[in-house]
């Protein structure tokens, strides 16, 4: 995962103060997965070098083309793109490593995708969608935004998701949190993926575990011995998980040494760059939710 | 206070702060075409450890100039590198080997002045794909106590402005795993692990020191004197000299290896602590390590690490490290490492005048694993330019002569 300096190909607003970037890393492009993060070398004002996480919205392994959503400033004189991607043109080059992280797994048997996000962390989500639609799944998308302005915009969405909308003011959608809108998919969905503000993936978690109880599934006497135990953190822990999330963090080296990217997990911390950032949703310490 | 009387005299007996290795095979002819000096092969001894920081000049050398030494000089800095920028033929060498090698001390040879400081590189064997380790001038480990520590809740970063505010806490594996697990892979390497320890007590680190000594693959250790008690009120001993000293004496008679102290710039005379732990035995001083700050949480309901307080790095703390960096290299005769916001060869040199022997990279090296080995390349490039045949002839350019013992005084008085 030794960083290369990746071409700028295409830079454009998304919504108010929501840029996506398309970068030229065909090897990025390639092995990408869903859930998984790049590590963009960023230059900072005071000569503080720093790589930001951002995830891998999008990724063309034909182009070699990747695409990640970044947020620059929106305000009353207009809306510029990240300070340090400001001076960016398309043809110029920057640092970029990556995959970072563990991807988020589907498995194979689930017809049904039900997608949770909220804000930008959309992004996190953003290639499951493409990932599942070309595998033949159906897929719904609850999104939640403060208003209408913000709501992501279903134009970069394939057609074959289903995309429905809540806004806190209420002016698009449903009037409310995206997770009021969970009770009426969490039936039809096989396996749900979530990435946003930490409470709401707390909430989520705790609606997934109440979730056989309210829909009257019973579970059928213990499954006897047999079978390895599933290790915690592992592909087959996400992929027999109904819920599993992308979590937020500060990554500052994704080789998983400085130990600043640690999140609260069931057993003992987890480094979001190396066990995360998609975990099984209860491999996490939500606290008090 | 009889310990330190003692180490006093041992220490007046020291040679030199900055002691050159000179290359074995001394060049005689000036070799012919752009081709720079064949690195002499295969040596043991500390001769190779210059032999080896020769070779990583040569090649070098033979790039093109690099893009982040001209990029961010500040007229300030004696050779600024941009000065020379676009001028690589220029070799006042004549092709000769620059000498990059430094002696810490106690047999602890560096094959360059730049070295990762503690915490970045964890314990060194997380990053060999990312590194050329064997091409670093050493690697100090994450902190390590004797008892496993679990470290601070998240979150444990923060952005401000020119730095990163850290939460991270001592968190370590303990002693006994971490020398079970690396200590065989460390003797492997080229490059001198100096384990950096931290403890509750000076006993506790007497314990831990005598736990290592006799284990294979450490080149030294580094005393983390900002974590641990004994100082006045509990406070941690880089702030109190006695406490500090204490800490270093409990580590100098378990051990015979190089011990560096690091210091904290928080002591409100940084050159008193840094006499005392010279006078209880530190073979090198290392400053700084981190300073307490503070950041709100995005919705300003309280702090934006789960440690609350944080530490500080980053460019941010460049100007405080170099002031003690600066005062302490004319308060004792032990080589100093600086440490504290170096991310281009500029500070590099900045802090090699201010009177470090050597500079450890910190923060800088999470964005940047390679910037360590670029910065030795480069440092070589400046002195090749500048007609400096070894480092250390730009080691204290900056110091004013020491005519008398320096002040007591505050920083602010001290010239
Ligand atoms: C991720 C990280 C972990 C660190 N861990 C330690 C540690 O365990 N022990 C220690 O003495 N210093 C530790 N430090 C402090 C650095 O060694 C250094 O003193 C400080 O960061 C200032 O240098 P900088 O501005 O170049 O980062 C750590 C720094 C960072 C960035
Ligand atoms: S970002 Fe450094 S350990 Fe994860």
């Amino acid at each position: 995962m030794r960083p290369f300096g990746a071409e700028l190909v295409d830079r454009r607003e998304i919504g108010p103060g929501q840029w996506l970037l398309a970068w030229h890393a065909p090897a990025i492009a390639s092995s990408a997965r869903a859930g998984q993060a790049l590590h963009v070398r960023t230059v900072e004002a005071g000569g503080m070098p720093l790589r930001r996480p951002y995830a891998i919205a999008t990724a063309d392994a034909s182009s070699g083309t990747l695409t990640i959503q970044a947020a620059g400033r929106s305000g009353p004189s207009g809306s510029s793109p990240p300070p340090w991607a400001s001076s960016l043109r398309p043809g110029d080059r920057l640092d970029l490593a990556g995959p970072v992280g563990r991807p988020l797994e589907v498995d194979p048997r689930a017809r049904h995708l039900l997608l949770i996000a909220e804000g930008p962390a959309i992004a996190n989500l953003r290639l499951l969608i493409d990932e599942a639609v070309r595998e033949g799944r159906s897929v719904v998308l609850l999104y939640g935004a403060a208003t209408a302005a913000s709501v992501y915009p279903s134009s970069l969405l394939p057609d074959e998701v289903e995309y429905v909308v809540a806004t806190a003011d209420g002016s698009l959608g449903h009037a409310g949190t995206v997770a009021d809108l969970v009770f009426e998919y969490e039936g039809w969905a096989d396996q749900s993926f979530a990435a946003g503000p930490t409470p709401l993936l707390g909430g989520l978690t705790q609606l997934a575990a109440g979730r056989k109880q309210r829909l009257g599934v019973a579970t059928l006497g213990r499954k006897r011995g047999g079978g390895r135990p599933i290790q915690p953190g592992s592909p087959e822990a996400r992929r027999k998980s109904f819920l599993q999330v992308v979590l937020a963090q500060t990554v500052a080296c994704a080789a998983g040494t400085c130990l600043g990217c640690v999140a609260p997990g069931a057993s003992g911390s987890v480094r979001v760059c190396r066990e995360g950032p998609s975990f099984a949703a209860d491999e996490l310490d939500w606290g008090p939710v | 206070m009889k310990a330190k009387r003692k180490g006093v005299a041992a220490n007046s007996k020291r040679t030199p702060t900055v002691r050159r290795i000179r290359p074995a095979i001394a060049p005689v002819s000036r070799p012919r075409g752009p081709a720079p000096f064949p690195p002499p092969g295969g040596r043991a001894g500390p001769s190779s450890a210059s032999i080896a920081g020769s070779s990583a000049v040569s090649s070098a050398s033979a790039s093109a100039p690099r893009q982040s030494s001209a990029s961010s000089s500040s007229a300030s800095s004696p050779g600024s590198p941009s000065a020379q920028a676009g001028a690589p033929a220029l070799d006042a060498l004549g092709g000769r080997p620059v000498d990059l090698g430094v002696d810490l001390g106690r047999g602890l040879a560096l094959a360059n002045p730049v070295i990762v400081a503690s915490g970045p590189f964890g314990y060194g064997a997380e990053v060999t794909d990312l590194v050329d380790l064997p091409r670093l001038g050493g690697l100090v480990t994450r902190s390590t106590s004797l008892k496993p520590k679990a470290g601070q809740p998240a979150p444990r970063m923060a952005e401000v402005p020119a730095g990163l505010l850290l939460g991270m806490g001592p968190q370590n594996p303990g002693l006994e795993l971490v020398l079970e697990r690396y200590a065989s892979v460390w003797a492997r390497w080229q490059a001198p692990v100096i384990l950096s320890l931290c403890a509750d007590s000076a006993g506790e680190l007497g314990e831990a020191v005598r736990r290592i000594e006799g284990e294979a693959g450490i080149a030294g250790l580094e005393i983390n004197l900002s974590c641990g008690g004994g100082g006045r009120g509990g406070a941690i001993p880089g702030l109190d000299a006695d406490a500090a000293a204490s800490y270093v004496a409990a580590a100098r008679r378990g051990t015979d290896l190089p011990i560096i102290a690091k210091l904290t710039a928080q002591a409100a005379d940084v050159r008193a602590i840094a006499r005392s732990v010279e006078g209880a035995g530190a073979d090198a001083i290392s400053a700084i390590n981190t300073l307490p700050g503070f950041a709100l949480a995005a919705d300003r309901r309280g702090p934006a690490l789960g440690s609350g307080y944080g530490g500080l790095c980053g460019p941010a703390i460049r100007p405080i490290a170099l002031r003690v960096v600066w005062e302490v290299a004319q308060a004792v005769d032990v080589p100093v490492i600086g440490v504290g916001g170096v991310a281009s060869v500029d500070d590099v040199l900045d802090f090699l005048a201010a009177g470090a022997s050597a500079v450890g990279v910190g923060v800088a090296a999470l964005a940047d694993p390679m910037l360590p080995v670029r910065l030795a390349d480069e440092l070589a490039d400046v002195c090749r330019s500048l007609g400096v045949a070894a480092v250390g002839d730009l080691v204290g350019t900056a110091l004013p002569a020491r005519t008398g013992p320096a002040s007591t005084r505050g920083a602010e008085w001290a010239r």
